[in-house]
């Protein structure tokens, strides 16, 4: 009985604590994070940077590129088998081995789809399926 | 009573600012006794980092000597590194791009891949990120040497076929002072802690 007062006293605090926490969340986070961020910031920043600058000549950037964009359809292999060949971005030269990415179909093309969102203002989606059909051509 | 109290802690916090201002000694000392006049006096000296002589991307000889009287940020790296060395060039460029123009600040980065790691290899690099040989310097020589430089510098550097691109290594970047003490660890790959080595920088400028 005295357990149950207990607990009927104390529920509407933890309500009010867990809708605290929700708030606090929605206002730091702002809205809900893209489903490509986390697996960008864990597998591309460390090189191509947080906001896709780059670094210098010895990696190059994402945001306004030009060859992610003229080359879409490598995309998804470049991320999944990396790359060893130099390149032109925006009319600079790079020459940087790029490493394999091992994460799935769905990482992939949420990965894409962050990266055409955030700094290519490619205004295309792409999905798992599309990502596989890909790979299929890859070199 | 109260304003009493508070006034008896402002020496202790005196004292703890006054530590604060003074990095760290790294690395254990030496205890050296001494007999002077029949008197035994008992003294501690600090770990200093052992002579060196590597050839930086200029092939110019960059030592121990040369770097004497200098502060320096070191850390070790190869140039196909897949992993972390991206972007810990990204966070020495922060130190570089603030003590350019400092010749009392020097950038000393060892590959520990010396065999693919040419000079001309260091060179290209160098260009890549645009950077001036006269303070950023990228250094090779022999192998066993350098690995065994990082461990007087203690942080790790080992060859490991299962980690990326071949090598494992300790992302830290390390503050060594005019005597070539050991005064600050920092990880190269985060940007606080790079933010904290600037900072720390800037109190090792001002210590006499």
């Amino acid at each position: 009985m005295n357990k149950k007062k207990v607990i009927q006293y104390l529920a509407p605090f933890a309500i009010v604590g867990i809708v605290i926490v929700f708030v606090l969340n929605f206002i730091t986070h702002g809205s809900i994070q893209h489903p490509g961020k986390s697996t960008y910031q864990s597998r591309c920043a460390q090189c191509h940077g947080d906001h896709g600058e780059g670094i210098r000549t010895l990696t190059p950037p994402l945001i306004h590129a030009d060859l992610p964009v003229q080359q879409f359809d490598s995309l998804a292999c470049w991320i999944k088998y990396g790359m060893n060949h130099p390149i032109k971005v925006n009319g600079v030269d790079y020459d940087q081995p790029m490493y394999p990415n091992d994460i799935d179909e769905i990482q992939t093309a949420n990965v894409i789809n962050y990266m055409c969102k955030e700094f290519l203002e490619h205004d295309t989606s792409v999905n798992s399926i599309w990502v596989k059909e890909k790979w299929k051509t890859c070199k | 009573m109260r304003a009493k109290n508070y006034f008896l802690l402002t020496p202790i916090f005196l004292l703890f600012s006054c530590n604060s201002d003074k990095l760290p000694v790294y690395g254990n000392k030496t205890v050296v006794v001494k007999t002077e006049n029949g008197k035994q006096t008992v003294d501690s000296i600090d770990y200093v980092l052992p002579d060196f002589a590597y050839v930086d991307q200029d092939s110019n000889v960059v030592s121990s000597a040369s770097m004497s009287n200098k502060i320096f940020v070191t850390e070790f790296f190869f140039t196909s590194c897949p992993s972390i060395c991206p972007k810990m060039q990204a966070q020495m460029l922060r130190v570089y791009e603030k003590h350019k123009d400092n010749p009392d600040v020097q950038i000393l980065a060892f590959t520990i891949d010396p065999v693919r790691d040419t000079v001309a290899k260091l060179k290209a690099y160098e260009k890549k990120l645009g950077i001036e040989s006269s303070k950023w310097h990228l250094l090779t020589g022999n192998k066993d040497s350098i690995y065994n430089l990082a461990e007087k510098f203690l942080v790790s550097a080992a060859e490991d076929p299962d980690a990326p691109g071949g090598y494992v290594h300790s992302g830290s970047f390390i503050l060594t002072d005019k005597q070539r003490r050991l005064r600050g660890y920092y990880d190269g790959t985060k940007e606080e802690s790079v933010q904290k080595l600037l900072d720390e920088l800037d109190v090792l400028l001002k210590e006499k």
